[in-house]
């Protein structure tokens, strides 16, 4: 008798079992136990999409919460066009955009720590092996090093470099979200990754 | 567009170490809670300020309401003068939209020839007043000798020259 994998049950009336679209008509109506599920689902991408722009946990924080408390105080705004993710995700890149630069001058990092499984990865160990510069850095120097040269890019650029690169996120999706064409998205990455390129110069060079 | 990807390819290793950067555990399980909090704080602040703005900006209504409140009599008698207010109004407009009727009966008794004015009243004036209709091109007013304010015919009648300029 072969035994079936148990099911979990998804209790389509409560908050966590509800699709996206009923979320959001019933936190438009100003149910905050609906608004409370869709920032749940959401609000890790939102955070560390700001966070990478932003290279500062205290920022990211203060943003990715008023990116939230924004969104939900326009949501009759909201006409459904795009999906909620990406409208969301439209507020919190204009929010930091703007934010960055206001803070252009004071320019101070605060940076995460790095979790256990970086220590595995086989693209960071390659890094970090006998056989590159990065012999002699650890982890935490080469994550200094690169969150100082993502700094140094313009705002939209490092934007496209954070979403592509870190996020995964696809060329139309970063186009939608950042209101330009498929085009633009492409040239930015490649003129960003090039400036990367030539940061990293020591540690980053060409394959 | 592979050979781009191929030639930035230790770039895309290096930010692949932004994945690991991740925040203070438990750090998520308190942040829609703080979203939450600051929506509700928000919307209290908002209720409380209309509430406190209130009383500045309609100060004469906040008062009126408590008299009401110390004098339940004043209820009473402000809708009985708000009633007869309307009341009035309502006569007073149609009194207005009718006519006065001395007026008519003067118009229908000496229809204009009382009035020195139009002395000389033309054909087509009588006949609009007898029904006909009026044109606007219809000389209301004749040059023919009229009586004065005093009574006497006028010795004067208006005549018309035309002016000339020439020598």
């Amino acid at each position: 008798m072969i035994m079936s994998e148990p099911v979990p049950i998804i209790d389509s009336n409560t908050p966590a079992g509800m699709l996206e679209a009923d979320l959001v008509r019933k936190a438009r109506r100003g149910d905050l136990n609906a608004y409370d599920e869709l920032v749940k689902r959401y609000q890790q991408r939102i955070y560390a999409t700001i966070y990478h722009m932003t290279s500062n946990h205290e920022d990211a924080n203060d943003l990715a919460q008023e990116s939230f408390i924004k969104a939900f105080q326009a949501l009759n705004s909201f006409k459904g066009g795009s999906t909620f993710y990406t409208w969301l995700y439209r507020i919190a890149v204009n929010k930091t955009i703007n934010f960055l630069k206001q803070r252009k001058k004071r320019q101070h990092m605060s940076l995460n720590d790095i979790d256990f499984n970086a220590e595995h990865d086989p693209d960071l160990v390659a890094l970090i092996s006998d056989k590159t510069p990065f012999r002699n850095a650890g982890l935490s120097e080469l994550q200094k090093f690169l969150n100082e040269a993502l700094l140094k890019l313009s705002e939209p650029h490092r934007m496209v470099v954070v979403l592509h690169d870190v996020q995964g996120q696809s060329h139309e999706e970063i186009a939608e979200i950042m209101g330009c064409n498929i085009g633009t998205v492409r040239s930015r990455l490649f003129y960003a990754r090039q400036q990367l390129q030539g940061y990293l110069s020591e540690y980053a060079k060409p394959a | 567009m592979n050979e781009n990807e191929n030639k930035f390819e230790n770039v895309r290793r290096l930010l692949k170490l932004k994945r690991h950067e991740v925040p203070p555990p438990g750090y998520f399980n308190n942040f829609s809670g703080q979203v939450i909090s600051r929506l509700r704080a928000a919307e209290a602040s908002r209720h409380q300020s209309l509430t406190e703005h209130l009383p500045v900006q309609a100060s004469w209504l906040v008062n009126l309401l408590h008299l009401f409140e110390a004098k339940p009599g004043m209820i009473g008698a402000f809708a009985t003068s708000l009633c007869l207010l309307l009341v009035v109004g309502v006569v007073v407009a149609e009194r207005s939209d009718a006519p006065p009727k001395d007026l008519i009966a003067s118009a229908k008794s000496a229809p204009l020839a009382g009035n020195p004015l139009f002395s000389g009243v033309t054909p087509e004036v009588a006949q609009a007043e007898s029904g006909g209709i009026a044109v606007s091109t219809n000389p209301v007013i004749s040059l023919q000798p009229m009586t004065t304010f005093f009574g006497q015919p006028n010795q004067n009648p208006l005549l018309v020259q035309q002016a000339s300029f020439a020598r």
